[in-house]
């Protein structure tokens, strides 16, 4: 096996084997299967799904369902690490071939990953680490109409509540800002967005 | 906040023993300024340059802080207005002075009684940066523009006295948060400018 794209470790000697065994199941079932995959990538919170429709895919195709689960693990070998290297729909097919996987199947599932991977990348940005990230802003503007100290008072306050995830746990922080504050604050952030749209 | 009280012009009138009209400025401001429960210690201060009792001299130094926050709490701007508190028989030069003091300060002390209102943490600065993510774990290689953000809070002045605690809080920011926050803070200023131009 020569040098793969998607990962530069030696890869389990099980996936040769695995590869073997896909390239028995028909065109309609491998479609299916990556299918069922793809669901999964790209939707991986859904655990419970992915496992119920693995299972239906293996009594309806009368294939038992731990070897089926060791094909699969084989198989999500290459799309996580294609995923986090980037890997060209092509590099994905080169892959997939040099596994052992034939030549047929290799090119559909690298035209599925050329299609999913958009979302995979989003998905993969999106969990890269954050610091202290911003989830919502809540805020109320008012009338100060008096204080214990001035009878009558009309100026106008501003208050901006933050939710920022600090680690796993949602703080809330709760600032006041005048009106000349608010002004310079939007004027700053505006900045900030033709900054980061200069580098989108 | 004081209300004035029937005694207070009476020992208002102990400012006759004082040495300078500018002592009187002066102590017309520290009294503004001082909170009620700093008066014990600056009637101490100020009791010997008058050569008044010590219970005299506190409640000289109460009367002044009483008539003072009246007037800013009321708002008064006219010398008219703040010439009418003064009982009748009041001393006529010492109530000029006095008026004349007050007319010539009441704007500093309007700013600084709105400024040290009780409030939520205020905004004292912000500063930001654009960082451009290139590698994580989970993506070897991206380029993803990301904000960070930091805002220094001052707690509550009146709470921390003479050493308020600023605590700065850095934040990030995506493109798509930071998207939405200009929306919300776009939305407060249609706001404000529909009720300016009511």
């Amino acid at each position: 096996m020569g040098l793969l794209n998607f990962t530069r470790e030696p890869v389990p000697e099980a996936v040769s084997a695995d590869m073997h065994n896909l390239n028995q199941l028909s065109a309609q079932q491998f479609q299916a299967l990556t299918e069922v995959l793809f669901h999964f990538l790209t939707e991986p919170k859904e655990v419970e799904r992915f496992l119920t429709q693995l299972s239906d895919f293996a009594t309806m195709n009368k294939i038992s369902l731990g070897p089926l689960k060791n094909i699969v693990k084989s198989i999500l070998l290459v799309p996580n690490g294609a995923l986090k290297r980037n890997l060209s729909s092509e590099q994905v097919r080169a892959d997939f071939i040099a596994l052992g996987l034939s030549e047929e199947k290799a090119s559909y599932f690298a035209e599925q990953w050329k299609v999913n991977s958009p979302t995979l990348t989003r998905l993969a940005v999106g969990q890269t680490l954050m610091i202290n990230q911003l989830i919502d802003m809540e805020w109320k503007f008012g009338v100060t109409a008096g204080s214990s100290e001035l009878e009558k008072v009309g100026s106008i306050f501003l208050q901006l509540k933050l939710v920022i995830k600090k680690g796993t746990q949602l703080e809330n922080v709760y600032v006041e800002l005048t009106l000349p504050q608010f002004y310079s604050f939007l004027h700053e952030m505006e900045r900030v967005k033709t900054s980061l749209e200069s580098f989108s | 906040m004081a209300a004035l009280r029937d005694g207070d012009f009476a020992a208002l009138q102990t400012l006759l023993k004082a040495p300078s009209k500018d002592a009187v400025r002066q102590l017309c401001q520290e009294c503004f300024c001082s909170p009620p429960a700093a008066l014990g210690p600056l009637a101490q201060r100020a009791g010997p340059g008058l050569a008044v009792s010590a219970e005299e001299a506190e409640q000289l130094v109460t009367a002044l802080h009483n008539l003072t926050r009246h007037v800013v709490y009321r708002g008064l701007t006219r010398a008219e207005d703040i010439l009418c508190l003064f009982p009748e028989n009041f001393h006529q030069n010492l109530k000029n002075l006095l008026t004349k003091i007050i007319l010539e300060n009441i704007s500093a002390w309007r700013n600084e009684a709105q400024a040290s209102q009780i409030s939520l943490p205020r905004l004292v600065d912000m500063d930001w940066r654009v960082d451009i993510k290139t590698s994580s774990d989970s993506i070897v290689r991206m380029a993803v523009p990301t904000c960070l953000l930091q805002l220094k809070i001052q707690e509550d002045a009146a709470l921390c006295g003479n050493n308020p605690v600023v605590s700065a809080l850095t934040v990030e920011l995506s493109k798509e948060t930071l998207d939405t926050m200009l929306e919300g803070l776009g939305r407060i200023r249609d706001q404000l400018s529909a009720v300016a131009n009511k």
